[in-house]
C-alpha cells in the first residue's frame, strides 16, 4: 500500500508527461499490487493521471510569465485542493483494498473449512472401511472381530502369504489368540487376492494420517498468535494417531512402496495443496492488511481457527480411545459434517464432495472410485425380483414414466408387474413382486416385447408367429379381477414364423418385427389394415434383431444371421448403409448378432455379439467404430439409457455390465442369474424416466435393480 | 438349433430360431446338467422329444429328490395348461359358463379370493393358474429349487386339485377344444397319472375319464 501511493505522487509531481505517463503510472501501480483482480486499483491510477494531466498544463503556462503573488496564491491553492483530492481518492483506494482484504480472509476462512471438512471425510471413510473389515469378519466367522484395526502380532509379518489358509469353516468360538491369528491370516489373504495387502492399507492411512498432522502443525504455524493450548491438543492427537500403528513394524518397510503410497495420496491431496498455495497467498496480504485493518477480523480468524482445532482435537482424541466411544463420535461427526456440508455446497458448490459421498455409502466403491464422471456415479443393487413365470423370461420392457414393467416368458404368457406393490418378503435385502395381470394368448413362448410411446398399449411377438397388441390394465388392477377380453385389442396377421424382435418408433408410433420367415414388417398399430411394409434381404437371410434408428425417423436397422446389419429406408424399402466390417477375418459364424440397438441421439448402432463383443458401428459410414470384448460368453442383450449416457448389457455368463459410453468402460457387473441350458440371461432394459434397471434370465425371474 | 462348436453342444435359442427348431439340439443326459434347474430342463427335454410317452417322462431317476421331482412336474403342468387355458378364452364365457362346473354335482368356488367366490369358469381358470403361479414360485415356500421342505410339498397336492378341474371343465364343457389340446400334449393323460402315481389327488376326483380302469364317478370336492 505505501509503495504503490509514493509512486502515484512521484507520478503526478513530475507532471511533465501528462496522461501517457499517467496511465502508465496506473499500470504500474497495478503490477506492483500483483494478484488477481486488482484491475480496480489500476483503473484508479489511470483516473489520478487524468486529473494530473490538466495541472501539468497550467503549470507549464503559469511559470512562463512573472510570478505574482496572487498567481502564486492562486497556484498553492490549486496544488491544495489537488492533494486533498488525491488524499480522498487514496481514501476511497484504501476502503476498496479493505473491503477487498476482508473478501479474501472470508475466502480463506471457507477453504479452511473445507478442508477441515475434507479432513473429517477422510476419517469417515477410513472408518467405512474399518465398519466394512468388520462386517467382511463377522460373515466369516459368524463373530466380531476383536478390534480389527489394532495392533498385530509382530510375527505375522513375513509370514504373508506363506502359511495356508486355516479352515475357514472353524467356528469362532472363543476370541484365543490362535484362532484370532487365523481369521487374520485369512482376512490378509482375501485383501491381498484383491490386491489390497495390509501393509498398504496401513501405510496409506499412516501417511494420511502424518500428512494430515503435518498440515494441522504448518497451519498453527502460520497463526500469527499460535493457539498454544491447541497446538498442544494436536501433538497428542498426531501422538494417538500415532499408537495405532505400533512401532514395531513400521520400520523395515519397503521404500517403494512408501514412496507409491505418498505418490498416490499426494495425488488425492493434490487439491488440498491447491488451497494450501493460495492460502500462503492470502497470508502476505493479511499481513499487509495488519497495519491497515483493526483487529477485528484478525480476532475473527483466530477464533475460527481455534474452533476447527477443537473440532478436529475431539476427533482424534475420542479415535484414541475405545471402540464404543467411536461408534458415539461417528454419529457426533456425521451430523456435524452434514451441517458442515450444506454450508461448504452453498458457498462453493463442490461436486466432487457430494460424489465422495456417494462412493462412501456404495459397497463396491474402490472400483469405481477413480475420478471425473461426478454426474450420475451410482452404484445399482438388486431390490425387486419378479418371480412368477414357470419358464425363461425372454423380454422386459418398462412403463415410460410409472414404476411398471411387462415381461414376457417362455411360459406362454406375459406379466405385468407394479413395482409399488411389494409383498415384505423373508430377506429384506429384495423385495418380491406379484404380478398384476397375467397376458394370455399366445400359444407358445413369448419371445419379444415393446411398450408403446405413451405406455398404454404394448406388443408381444411369439414362437407362433403372431404380434399381439394389449392394452396395459390399469396399474393397480386387482390381479384376481374378472376377464376382459379387451386387453387383448389387435393381433397383427403377416409373419408366419417366430417373431425375434420389436421396436416402437416413438415419434410416429410405428412398429417394426423381425421373423423368423426371413421378413421385417413395419406395422401401424391404429389403422384398419396395420401392416405398412415388408423388408427382406434374400443375401444376408434371416433377420435376428430390428431397431428403430433414433436420430432418423424414417430408417429402421436390422441384424441379419450373416452378422451384418442393414439400415433401411422405411419409405422406399431401400437398402441404405450397410454395416460391414472391412477386414472380416475367418468368416462370420461367431459374430452372430444377438441383439441391435441405435443409440437414442448420434448416428451410432450398437450390436451384441455372440463373439463376446460389443461393436458400435457409425451409421453415416457404416464403419466400424469401437469392437470390444465385453463379457465372458456371449452378448445377448443391449439397452441404452435415454440419454444415451449408459450402455446395459447382459450375457450368457449371467451377469449384466453397465457402460459408460464415453470411455467405454465398464461401471458395474451384477450377476443376475443362472443358467438354463446354456442360456443366461436374455434381456435387459433401462426405464426411460426412473431410476430402474431389469433384467431378465433364462431362470424365469427378471430383477430390478435400483 | 445345433451348434457344434469344437465338439462341444451349445444348448441355445438364438435370436432368429425358427419355431420348428426352437430348442431342438441333441439331449444332455441328466448326470451332466450341473443347472440348478436340471430337472426342468431334463423334464422339458422329455416332453420335447415325444409328449405321449407319459410313463417315460414321469418315471423319475434315480438319486432324484421326490419332492423336487413332483414340484418341477407341476411346475410344467401350470405352465403348460396355459395353452389350454388360451384356447378357452375363446369360447369360455362368462355368460355361458357363468360357474366353475364339470358335471352337475359340484359348482366349485373360486380360493383366489379372501372369501371364496363363485368365479365364471374362465375367471376361475385364470385365477387358478396365476394363484398356482405364485405359490409355486413363492420364495416363502418355495425359495429353492433344488430342495423342498415337507411342508411346502404338502402344498403340492392342494394345487393338483384345483387345476384338474380345468381340465374337467374343458372335458365336459368345451369338448372339442379338450381333445385337440390333448391330440397334442397329453397333457390330461400325463396329468391323471402324474397324480395317480404321487397320490396326490384321491381317485374318486379324477373325473376325465381317462384311465382305462373307470369311469367318471364324480366324488367330493370344493374349494
Amino acid at each position: 500500500m505505501g509503495t504503490n501511493s509514493a509512486s502515484a505522487t512521484g507520478m503526478n509531481i513530475k507532471a511533465a508527461g501528462g496522461g501517457g505517463v499517467g496511465s502508465g503510472g496506473g499500470s504500474g501501480g497495478e503490477d506492483t499490487n500483483g494478484g488477481g483482480g486488482s484491475g480496480v486499483i489500476g483503473g484508479v491510477g489511470n483516473n489520478s493521471g487524468g486529473t494530473g494531466a490538466p495541472a501539468g498544463m497550467n503549470n507549464q503556462q503559469n511559470s512562463a510569465p512573472q510570478y505574482t503573488i496572487p498567481g502564486i496564491l492562486h497556484f498553492i491553492q490549486h496544488e491544495w485542493s489537488r492533494f486533498e483530492l488525491e488524499r480522498s481518492q487514496w481514501d476511497v483506494d484504501r476502503a476498496e483494498l479493505q473491503a477487498r482484504i476482508a473478501m479474501l480472509l472470508g475466502e480463506r476462512k471457507g477453504q479452511e473449512s473445507l478442508k477441515s471438512d475434507l479432513i473429517r471425510r477422510i476419517k469417515m471413510l477410513e472408518y467405512a472401511l474399518k465398519q466394512e473389515r468388520v462386517k467382511f469378519h463377522r460373515l466369516k466367522y459368524g463373530c466380531d472381530p476383536p478390534q480389527l484395526n489394532e495392533i498385530k502380532p509382530p510375527a505375522d509379518e513375513p509370514g504373508i502369504g506363506s502359511e495356508v489358509a486355516p479352515d475357514s469353516e472353524v467356528p469362532y468360538s472363543s476370541v484365543s489368540n490362535t484362532t484370532w491369528r487365523q481369521g487374520r491370516q485369512m482376512l490378509r489373504q482375501y485383501l491381498q487376492e484383491i490386491g489390497y495387502t495390509d501393509t498398504i492399507i496401513d501405510v496409506r492411512s499412516n501417511r494420511v494420517r502424518s500428512l494430515l498432522g503435518m498440515n494441522n502443525n504448518a497451519e498453527q504455524e502460520e497463526n500469527v498468535s499460535p493457539n498454544i493450548n491447541g497446538s498442544e491438543n494436536n501433538k497428542r492427537a498426531s501422538e494417538s494417531q500415532g499408537r495405532r500403528t505400533p512401532a514395531k513394524k513400521s520400520q523395515p518397510m519397503n521404500d517403494a512402496m512408501i514412496l507409491d503410497t505418498e505418490a498416490a495420496v499426494m495425488a488425492n491431496f493434490a487439491f488440498l495443496a491447491q488451497t494450501d498455495v493460495e492460502m500462503s497467498d492470502d497470508d502476505d496480504i493479511s499481513e499487509d492488511l495488519d497495519m491497515v485493518t483493526g483487529e477485528n477480523e484478525d480476532s475473527d480468524v483466530k477464533t475460527t481457527k481455534r474452533s476447527k482445532g477443537k473440532n478436529i482435537i475431539m476427533g482424534e482424541d475420542v479415535d484414541a480411545e475405545a471402540k464404543e466411544v467411536l461408534n458415539e463420535l461417528n454419529l457426533l461427526t456425521e451430523g456435524r459434517y452434514e451441517v458442515s456440508e450444506e454450508e461448504v455446497d452453498a458457498s462453493l458448490g463442490l461436486g466432487e464432495l457430494a460424489q465422495l459421498t456417494v462412493n462412501n455409502e456404495a459397497e463396491t466403491a474402490y472400483d469405481v472410485s477413480n475420478t471425473k464422471e461426478s454426474a450420475y456415479r451410482k452404484t445399482w443393487n438388486a431390490k425387486y425380483t419378479l418371480r412368477s413365470h414357470f419358464d425363461g423370461v425372454r423380454a422386459l420392457a418398462f412403463h415410460p414414466e410409472e414404476p411398471v414393467l411387462i415381461t414376457a416368458s417362455e411360459d406362454h404368457t406375459l406379466k405385468l408387474w407394479n413395482l409399488q406393490k411389494t409383498v415384505p418378503a423373508k430377506k429384506s435385502a429384495s423385495l418380491d413382486v406379484e404380478p398384476l395381470y397375467t397376458f394370455r394368448a399366445h400359444s407358445g413362448p413369448v419371445l419379444s416385447l415393446a411398450m408403446s410411446t405413451g405406455g398404454e398399449t404394448c406388443f408381444s411377438g411369439g414362437l407362433d408367429g403372431q404380434i399381439h397388441c394389449w392394452k396395459l390394465p390399469n396399474s393397480n388392477i386387482d390381479p384376481y379381477d374378472s376377464y376382459d377380453p379387451t386387453v387383448l385389442r389387435n393381433t397383427f396377421e403377416g409373419h408366419c414364423d417366430a417373431i425375434w424382435g420389436l421396436s416402437v418408433n416413438h415419434t410416429k408410433g410405428h412398429l417394426v418385427s423381425c421373423s423368423a420367415d426371413g421378413t421385417v414388417k413395419l406395422w401401424s398399430p391404429d389403422v384398419k389394415v396395420p401392416l405398412l411394409n415388408t423388408y427382406s434381404s434374400e443375401l444376408e437371410g434371416v433377420p435376428t434383431s430390428v431397431d428403430f434408428v433414433r436420430d432418423e425417423l424414417d430408417r429402421i436397422v436390422v441384424a441379419y444371421n450373416s452378422a451384418h446389419c442393414i439400415i433401411y429406408d422405411t419409405e422406399t424399402g431401400k437398402q441404405v448403409v450397410k454395416l460391414e466390417h472391412t477386414k472380416e477375418m475367418s468368416g462370420n459364424f461367431g459374430k452372430f448378432i444377438n441383439k441391435v440397438i441405435s443409440h437414442p441421439t448420434l448416428p451410432v448402432t450398437i450390436t451384441a455379439h455372440e463373439d463376446r463383443h460389443i461393436r458400435f458401428w457409425d451409421n453415416t459410414s457404416g464403419k466400424l467404430v469401437h469392437s470390444m470384448v465385453a463379457h465372458l460368453e456371449p452378448v445377448t442383450s443391449l439397452a441404452i439409457d435415454a440419454h444415451g449416457l449408459y450402455l446395459l448389457s447382459g450375457s450368457h455368463d449371467c451377469s449384466i455390465r453397465l457402460w459408460n459410453l464415453d470411455n467405454k468402460t465398464c461401471v458395474q457387473e451384477i450377476t443376475a442369474h443362472r443358467k438354463k441350458f446354456d442360456e443366461s440371461i436374455f434381456d435387459v432394459a433401462f426405464h426411460p424416466s426412473k431410476p430402474y434397471i431389469a433384467s431378465a434370465g433364462a431362470d424365469g425371474l427378471a430383477k430390478v435393480f435400483v | 438349433m445345433k451348434m457344434a462348436d469344437g465338439s462341444t453342444i451349445l444348448r441355445r435359442n438364438r435370436p432368429g430360431t425358427k419355431a420348428k427348431d426352437f430348442s431342438r439340439w441333441p439331449d444332455e443326459p441328466l448326470e451332466e446338467m450341473d443347472s440348478t434347474l436340471a430337472v426342468q430342463q431334463y423334464i422339458q427335454q422329455l416332453i420335447r422329444r415325444d409328449p405321449s410317452s407319459v410313463e417315460l417322462i414321469l418315471t423319475m431317476p434315480e438319486a432324484q429328490d421326490e419332492g423336487v421331482w413332483k414340484y418341477e412336474h407341476l411346475r410344467q403342468f401350470c405352465m403348460e395348461l396355459n395353452g389350454l387355458a388360451v384356447r378357452l378364452q375363446s369360447q369360455c364365457f362368462p355368460s355361458t359358463c357363468t360357474q366353475m362346473t364339470a358335471t352337475e354335482q359340484w359348482i366349485f368356488l373360486c380360493a383366489a379370493h379372501k372369501t371364496p367366490k363363485e368365479c365364471p369358469a374362465i375367471d376361475y381358470t385364470r385365477h387358478t393358474l396365476d394363484g398356482a403361479a405364485c405359490l409355486l414360485n413363492s420364495n416363502k415356500y418355495f425359495p429353492s429349487r433344488v430342495s423342498i421342505k415337507e411342508s411346502s410339498v404338502a402344498k403340492l397336492g392342494s394345487v393338483c386339485r384345483r387345476v384338474y378341474r380345468i381340465f374337467s371343465h374343458a372335458y365336459f364343457h368345451h369338448r372339442r377344444i379338450f381333445d385337440e389340446f390333448e391330440a397334442e400334449t397329453y397333457l390330461c393323460h400325463r396329468f391323471t397319472h402324474f397324480v395317480t402315481k404321487y397320490d396326490l389327488m384321491s381317485k374318486e376326483n379324477l373325473i376325465v375319464p381317462i384311465t382305462e380302469e373307470e369311469n367318471a364317478t364324480p366324488g367330493e370336492s370344493e374349494a
